[in-house]
């Protein structure tokens, strides 16, 4: 909170809405401690957090039925609501009332922590990921980097789960999800840190910030193409995708580590996942398509119209579009994934290996070369 | 050394082929979502069997002649005919009939055979139980006609893509009176000038027919 108003202070690009500031000031006015003030703004941001990030899982729930019924020329949900709308829903609740099962030759402690362990750091990531200027949870300085931390620690709850479920389907499926994050994290920071080497920063604002100046030109997907490439296959094989989804293949393994659980429990991993793969397309638009970022810069379209940036409605206005355009990327990046689910056959683990290690970590390791040399040649364009 | 060039090129093709499948690929599956779903919800909305479908078997009692020929040309002889021979008048006397359809595979080799055409299919494929022993027919369920989806007044009939008329791909909201697409043999041979429907052609298909009814 506190870095978040410091960056606005010293922020040369336009402060934007500063929403906690307000807050803040007018509790003051009612005549509270700027303390109790601050303790009182805390929860808000967490609580918006949460609520989007379920809100998003339940639309990408959602989507993703329509869009596999539309692909398989099949209506899909359609009784729950108008259009089916209301499915997700329906079927969280089922899950919600089932019976909590754990299987009598199961480790009870490992099989109940292991889906707390993949969501939590899945939840835990979304305070990173910026709507706009000052629309997130908190700006922290090494941002990108404690998403890629937090990710690592998802496969050890789907080991566990894997290893405390005592079944032959669930272990393999644990150990391949384990195998999978694990050989596909290195490609991933690797592009990522390319792009962390263009913008001088971990922080997803400074990310952002260093791709708005020129629109759509100037979004980090055409200095980085590679890059984006490889990120948006890794994110797809990190969140456990279609042509990744060897962990819980269902022809082979079942359900992988999912095999023994119902109802909450099994809700938590179903929760995971698909806030897993809104996150990632989050982050793809952060890192690549210029997160809240308009293609036309908002504060020239201002400037054409002979507005001030710092008019409140101008703010309101720019804050509404980032948001916007920040959620309709992420989306778009949901309907390719989703696409994607009914376009390409399963890998093997082999393949997925090979690609892993033999493909995409010696293309990323290029990538940052070139990415490190073009700096150091064209310091302009290259962010020197 | 030209031979690690050359791997490295072969490879870059590979990558570049692969990219490429997979936007055909893609292109394919966004292109599907843009046409209609074919969905039937189905008890609300039925399929019209076409005419020769081979759904369960409809037998009548009285024709049967007890020849055992549905026994002998089935795969796995099905049909269970409990008979004895009348001493006095010398002849057979058919006293049950079964056919067990969790068993049956509908290959209609019983009604091609059966001579006096005691059987025949019907149209019905509803056959689902929660007991087994209960898809066993006897002669009284055999004879059972069943309900034809077109006088079925709680089901929407609707007519499968070969019987829709010339351009229509949606059976929905299609008119019943509405001739299909093509034409019947029958209607054929009507059309067809008099010296050519007299030869070989039509003396056959008027025979099958005489056989039929």
């Amino acid at each position: 909170m506190v870095t978040s108003l410091a960056t606005t202070m010293t922020a040369l690009v336009s402060p934007g809405l500063d929403l906690e500031f307000s807050f803040s000031q007018a509790l003051q006015g009612l005549g509270l401690s700027p303390d109790v003030a601050h303790l009182l703004w805390l929860p808000l941001p967490m609580l918006l957090v949460l609520v989007a990030a379920v809100v998003g899982v339940l639309v990408t729930v959602w989507l993703e039925r329509k869009i596999s019924a539309a692909v398989q020329q099949r209506i899909g949900p359609e009784y729950a609501g108008a259009l089916g709308v209301l499915q997700p829903l329906a079927d969280g609740l089922k899950l919600l009332v089932k019976e909590d099962i754990i299987p009598a030759r199961a480790d009870s402690v490992l099989f109940t922590l292991g889906p707390v362990l993949v969501v939590v750091p899945v939840i835990l990531s979304w305070l990173i990921v910026p709507f706009g200027q000052n629309l997130l949870v908190s700006n922290v300085g090494v941002g990108i980097f404690l998403w890629i931390s937090l990710s690592s620690i998802q496969p050890i709850g789907l080991l566990m789960s894997g290893y405390a479920s005592n079944n032959k389907y669930s272990l393999l499926g644990g150990l391949r999800a384990a195998a999978q994050s694990i050989s596909y994290e290195i490609p991933l920071a690797l592009a990522v840190l390319a792009v962390v080497m263009m913008s001088n920063s971990l922080s997803t604002i400074d990310i952002v910030d260093q791709q708005t100046g020129a629109g759509l030109l100037s979004w980090n997907i055409w200095r980085q193409p590679v890059g984006f490439l490889i990120f948006w296959i890794c994110a797809l094989a990190e969140c456990e995708r279609l042509p990744f989804d060897l962990p819980e293949a269902e022809e082979e393994l079942v359900a992988g580590y999912q095999t023994e659980y119902a109802g909450m429990k099994f809700a938590l991993f179903y929760l995971g996942s698909y806030i897993n793969l809104v996150l990632s397309a989050l982050l793809v638009s952060v890192l690549y398509l210029g997160g809240w970022g308009f293609p036309i810069p908002v504060e020239w379209l201002a400037g054409w119209m002979g507005q001030s940036v710092d008019a409140p409605l101008v703010q309101v206005i720019t804050g509404t579009v980032g948001i916007v355009m920040t959620v309709l990327k992420a989306y778009l990046l949901v309907f390719f994934a989703i696409l994607l689910r009914w376009t390409t056959p399963r890998v093997r683990i082999d393949q997925l290996l090979n690609l892993g290690w033999k493909f995409l970590l010696p293309l990323a390791l290029v990538n940052l070369l070139v990415t490190a040399a073009l700096k150091l040649a064209f310091p302009v364009a290259f962010g020197g | 050394m030209f031979g690690f060039l050359k791997q490295v090129g072969d490879y870059t093709r590979d990558a570049v082929d692969a990219a490429r499948n997979l936007t055909q690929g893609l292109a394919v599956t966004f292109d599907h979502m843009q046409r209609r779903p074919v969905t039937v919800q189905y008890p609300y909305e039925k399929l019209i069997p076409s005419e020769r479908y081979r759904g369960r078997i409809h037998y009548e009692f009285d024709k049967c002649i007890a020849c055992e020929v549905c026994v002998r040309v089935c795969p796995i002889n099905l049909p269970v005919v409990d008979w004895v021979m009348n001493k006095q008048t010398k002849k057979k006397e058919l006293r049950n009939y079964s056919i067990d359809f969790g068993v049956c595979i509908f290959c209609g080799n019983c009604v091609e055979y059966c001579p006096t055409n005691c059987l025949s299919m019907t149209e019905e494929y509803e056959l689902a139980a929660f007991d087994r022993h209960s898809l066993n027919f006897d002669n009284v369920a055999l004879g059972r006609l069943p309900t034809s989806v077109t006088t079925d007044a709680s089901v929407q009939p609707l007519r499968e893509l070969a019987y829709l008329p010339v351009g229509e791909m949606d059976p929905h909201g299609v008119a019943a009176d509405r001739p299909r697409a093509g034409q019947l043999p029958d209607q054929v041979l009507a059309s067809m000038p008099k010296s050519a429907a007299d030869g070989g052609e039509s003396s056959s298909t008027t025979t099958k027919e005489e056989n039929a009814g």
